[in-house]
C-alpha cells in the first residue's frame, strides 16, 4: 500500500500528451544520439580509447582546450562580476545600451565572431598591428584562442550575478559601515561572499561553453598541431577522414572531463552555499 | 586643517553604501573599455570589412545563386527547428510544473544536458546514430531518407544545440504562477485545451516569445554542430554560417563579411526585440532571472 | 444536493494526508471543515471538487457514486484560497468564463451571459467594477469576484478553501455575513475550510473538526463547544 506512485494523479489535464512529447523528443534529439556515442565507445573498448586519447596530438589538443577554457572562464569570472556591479549600482550615460550589449556574444553567430576577431587581431588588423609594434602576436597563437573564448563566455557571469546584486539588502552594507568597516573591506568581506554562488554558476556555464567552442576559435587559432589545435577541431578532422572510432574516443574524453569539472564546481558551490546558510 | 575639513565634508555627502568617486569612475572605465574592446570592436569590424569595397560589392555578393540558397536554407532550418523547440518547451514545462512525479530533477538535468555538450560532439553523436555507417542510418539511406549530409540532419543538430532554450524560460515563470488559475478554469467547466489556450498561454506568452527569440538567434547562427552533419555541399546543405566559412577560406573576404553582416543585423534585431521585451514585460520575465 | 463521503483515504507519495474518513453532508447545509494546517481539510475539499482523487473510498452526490467524475462534470463552485482570478482578464470576463466554456449547444447567448454577469455583480454588491482587472481590486473585492465567478456556472455545491484567510479582520467580518446571505439565498450545499474556530462557529450549521488526517468530531457549533469529544478538540477550541 505504501509504494509511491510514479506520478501523483490530479485533475490537471494533459499528462499523457505533455509527458509523451517531452520524453519522445528528449530521446530522439538528445538521449539516443548521446547513447550512440557511448555505444560506439563501448564497442571500441576502454584500452583503445585511452590509446587514442594519449596520442601526443590528441592529448595536446585536450590539454589546450581545457587549459584555455579555464583561463577564459576565470577572466570572465572577474570581469563579469565587475561588469554586473557597475551595471546594477552605478548610474552613467549609456548604461542601458551597455547592458544590452552584454548579450551580444549570445546573439552573434560564432562563425561571425570568429572571422571578426581574426580580422581584428591579425597582424594587419586594427588591434593586431598595434600589438605587433610592441612585439606581440595574438591571432594564430594561444592568445587568440583565449580572446575568442573570453568573447563567447562573456555574458554568463554577468547575467547570473546581476539579479543577486539587485536583491542585496542595503542594510547589510550599512551595518558593516556602522561597525567601522571601510567600503573596500565591506566589498571584499560582505558583498563578494554573497555573490560567490551565483558567480560560480556563471563560471561553470562559461567554462562548459568555452570547452566545446568551435566556430569562433578555428579562424583565429591557426590550427597548428600540438600548439593551437583545439580538441573539437581534432574531432572534425577525424570525421573528415572517416575515423569514427577515434572521433568517438575524443568526444567521450571531452564529455568525461567536462562532467568531472562541472561536478567539482557543483561541489564547491554546495560548500559555499552551505556556508552562506541557504542551500 | 582646511584639508581635513574638506575630506570629512566629502564623506558626509557619500552614502555608506557607495564607493569613493575615484574607485567608481575607475570601475566604470574598466567596464566600458572592456566591452568596447571585447564586444563593440568585433561588431564594428564585421560591417567595416563588408563595406571595404563599397555597398555595391557587398550587396552583389549576396545576390548570387549560392548565397541565396544559403540564406533560404538557414531560414528553412530556423522555421522548422524553432517551432519544434517551442512545442517541446511548452510540453516539457507543462509536464514539469503541473505534475508531481519522481525523477523531476533528473529530467530537468537531462533537458539542460545540451548546454554542456560541445556542438561538435553533438554533431558527432548525430553522425554516429544516423550516419550511413550505422544500422539506423544505413536503413534510412537505403530507403531514400538520408539524415546526415542532408537537411534533416541539420535540423536535428540545430534542435539539439537549442534544446533547453524555451523550456528553461517557461519553467520558472510557470512555477511562480502556480496551478490555481488552471484549476479554477477546470472547476468552471473548461476542457484541458481551453484551459491551456485561454488561461495558461496568455500568462506565459511573453516568456514564450523571449525563449523563442533566444532560440531563433542561436538556430540561425549555429556552426559547430551543423559543420559536422551538413557535409557542406554548396547550394544544398551549406547554411549561412557554413557559407561564411567557405567564402572566408577562399579569401573572398568581402563576400564572407557581407553574409556575416547580414547575420549580425539579424542578431542585432533579436537583441533589440529582447531588450524591448525586458523593458515592457519586466514583471513576467523577472521570474526567469530569479531562478 | 447531499454529499456522502465514504471511507475516503489519500496518500501523497509516502505520507498520509487522509486516513479513511466518512461524513454525510445534508442538502443545503453550510459546513465548516475546521483544523490546523496539515489536518487534511484542504485535501478533503479538493477531493470533493474533483481536483484530487482519493487513494481509496467513495464520494456520493445525491446517493450516486461520483468518485471518478471529472472536475468539469462535477460543477462544483470552487473558491480558491488565493482566489486564482485570471489576471489577464477583466472582472466581467472572469465571471463569464465558465458560461463561455460550455459546449456550444449549452452555451447561453451573449445577451444572456451579459445579464447573468450583471446580476452576479449586483449580488456581490460591486456593480461598477466589470471592466477592472484583478490587480486593480482590493482583497475583499477579489474574494467576492471569485465567489461570483464560482456562482456563475450554476454550481451544484459551493466549496471554499480558506475563503477569508487573506483578508484583514474588519473585511473578514463583513464577508462572513455576505457568504451567509448568499448561502441562504441560493440554498446551495456549501463546504468551507478554515483554521479559525470563531469563523467556523459563527458561520456554519455543522462543524467538522479535523486533525492529522482524521475527523475528531462532527457536530453543531454549540455541541462542539459544550461537549468536545476528544482532548484535541477541547484544546483546539479553547486556544
Amino acid at each position: 500500500m505504501t509504494h509511491r506512485p510514479l506520478v501523483h494523479k490530479t485533475a490537471m489535464p494533459g499528462l499523457g500528451l505533455s509527458a509523451g512529447i517531452t520524453i519522445a523528443m528528449l530521446s530522439i534529439v538528445v538521449l539516443l544520439p548521446i547513447g550512440a556515442l557511448l555505444l560506439k565507445g563501448a564497442n571500441f573498448g576502454l584500452s583503445n580509447i585511452l590509446e587514442v586519447v594519449t596520442r601526443e596530438r590528441v592529448a595536446a589538443s585536450l590539454y589546450l582546450s581545457f587549459k584555455l577554457a579555464l583561463l577564459a572562464a576565470l577572466f570572465n569570472l572577474i570581469f563579469g562580476v565587475l561588469l554586473a556591479w557597475v551595471l546594477v549600482r552605478y548610474r552613467f550615460p549609456g548604461k542601458r545600451f551597455l547592458d544590452a550589449a552584454v548579450d551580444l556574444p549570445f546573439a552573434l553567430p560564432t562563425a561571425v565572431a570568429g572571422i571578426a576577431l581574426t580580422a581584428l587581431y591579425a597582424p594587419n588588423g586594427a588591434f593586431g598591428s598595434v600589438a605587433q609594434e610592441i612585439g606581440w602576436k595574438i591571432a594564430y597563437t594561444q592568445m587568440g584562442i583565449f580572446i575568442a573564448l573570453v568573447f563567447v563566455g562573456l555574458p554568463f557571469v554577468t547575467r547570473t550575478v546581476q539579479p543577486v546584486i539587485e536583491e542585496i539588502d542595503r542594510e547589510v552594507e550599512e551595518a558593516s559601515a556602522t561597525l567601522g568597516a571601510s567600503r573596500l573591506y565591506t566589498l571584499r568581506h560582505v558583498i563578494l561572499p554573497m555573490l560567490m554562488p551565483a558567480a560560480l554558476t556563471g563560471f561553470a556555464l562559461a567554462l562548459a561553453r568555452a570547452v566545446g567552442e568551435y566556430g569562433s576559435v578555428i579562424f583565429i587559432a591557426g590550427n597548428i598541431p600540438l600548439r593551437t589545435e583545439i580538441a573539437p577541431l581534432l574531432i572534425v578532422i577525424q570525421l573528415e577522414e572517416f575515423n569514427y572510432d577515434a572521433a568517438a574516443a575524443i568526444g567521450i574524453a571531452m564529455l568525461v572531463i567536462s562532467f568531472v569539472m562541472l561536478l567539482a564546481i557543483n561541489l564547491i558551490q554546495i560548500v559555499s552555499r552551505r556556508r552562506m546558510g541557504h542551500v | 586643517m582646511s584639508d581635513a575639513t574638506l575630506h570629512t565634508r566629502r564623506h558626509a555627502f557619500r552614502a555608506a553604501t557607495e564607493e569613493a568617486p575615484l574607485l567608481r569612475i575607475t570601475l566604470i572605465g574598466i567596464a566600458v573599455a572592456g566591452l568596447a574592446i571585447l564586444v563593440f570592436a568585433p561588431l564594428a569590424v564585421v560591417f567595416a570589412e563588408a563595406l571595404r569595397e563599397g555597398w555595391l560589392a557587398a550587396v552583389e555578393s549576396l545576390g548570387n545563386q549560392d548565397a541565396r540558397s544559403a540564406i533560404w536554407l538557414t531560414l528553412l532550418i530556423t522555421a522548422i527547428a524553432v517551432p519544434a523547440n517551442a512545442a517541446f518547451g511548452i510540453a516539457a514545462a507543462w509536464f514539469i510544473t503541473k505534475f508531481d512525479f519522481r525523477g523531476k530533477a533528473f529530467l530537468i538535468t537531462l533537458i539542460d544536458l545540451p548546454f554542456s555538450v560541445s556542438p561538435v560532439v553533438a554533431g558527432l553523436c548525430i553522425v554516429l546514430l544516423f550516419g550511413a555507417n550505422s544500422a539506423i542510418g544505413g536503413w534510412l539511406v537505403a530507403n531514400g531518407w538520408p539524415i546526415v549530409f542532408a537537411i534533416p540532419g541539420i535540423v536535428l543538430a540545430t534542435i539539439f544545440v537549442t534544446f533547453p532554450f524555451v523550456a528553461r524560460e517557461l519553467i520558472p515563470v510557470m512555477i511562480e504562477q502556480g496551478r490555481a488559475e488552471e484549476e479554477a478554469a477546470l472547476t468552471l467547466g473548461a476542457s484541458g485545451w481551453r484551459t491551456f489556450w485561454t488561461v495558461t498561454l496568455p500568462n506565459i506568452r511573453w516568456a514564450l516569445l523571449y525563449g523563442t527569440l533566444l532560440c531563433t538567434a542561436r538556430a540561425m547562427g549555429e556552426f559547430g554542430a551543423v559543420a559536422v552533419v551538413s557535409g557542406k555541399i554548396r547550394g544544398q546543405t551549406a547554411t549561412m554560417p557554413i557559407t561564411i566559412e567557405m567564402l572566408y577560406n577562399e579569401y573572398l573576404s568581402v563576400a564572407a563579411f557581407s553574409m556575416a553582416a547580414l547575420l549580425t543585423a539579424l542578431a542585432l534585431v533579436t537583441l533589440l526585440l529582447k531588450t524591448l521585451l525586458e523593458l515592457r514585460h519586466a514583471d513576467q520575465l523577472a521570474a526567469i532571472r530569479r531562478h | 444536493m447531499h454529499i456522502d463521503i465514504d471511507e475516503i483515504a489519500k496518500t501523497f507519495g509516502g505520507t498520509t494526508a487522509l486516513l479513511p474518513v466518512s461524513l454525510n453532508i445534508p442538502s443545503g447545509a453550510l459546513v465548516a471543515l475546521l483544523g490546523p494546517s496539515g489536518s487534511g481539510k484542504t485535501t478533503l475539499l479538493r477531493i470533493l471538487g474533483g481536483l484530487e482523487f482519493p487513494t481509496s473510498g467513495r464520494v456520493l452526490f445525491n446517493g450516486q457514486d461520483a468518485t471518478g467524475m471529472t472536475v468539469q462534470e462535477r460543477r462544483a463552485g470552487f473558491v480558491f484560497q488565493s482566489y486564482a482570478l485570471f489576471r489577464h482578464m477583466t472582472v466581467f470576463d472572469n465571471i463569464a468564463y465558465g458560461l463561455r466554456a460550455r459546449p456550444r449547444n449549452q452555451r447561453p447567448p451573449k445577451a444572456e451571459i451579459n445579464r447573468r454577469v450583471t446580476k452576479l455583480l449586483e449580488l456581490i454588491q460591486l456593480p461598477d467594477i466589470a471592466k477592472r482587472y484583478p490587480t486593480q481590486l482590493s482583497g475583499g473585492q477579489r474574494q467576492r469576484v471569485a465567489l461570483a465567478r464560482a456562482l456563475a456556472i450554476e454550481p451544484r455545491m459551493l466549496l471554499l478553501d480558506e475563503p477569508f484567510g487573506a483578508l484583514d479582520a474588519k473585511v473578514r467580518k463583513e464577508l462572513r455575513q455576505g457568504l451567509r446571505d448568499i448561502h441562504d439565498e441560493t440554498g446551495l450545499t456549501t463546504v468551507f475550510v478554515t483554521h479559525d474556530q470563531d469563523e467556523a462557529m459563527e458561520l456554519a450549521d455543522l462543524v467538522v473538526v479535523m486533525s492529522m488526517g482524521r475527523i475528531e468530531q462532527i457536530g453543531r457549533p454549540h455541541d462542539i463547544r459544550d461537549k468536545p469529544a476528544t482532548e484535541f478538540v477541547r484544546e483546539f477550541i479553547t486556544t
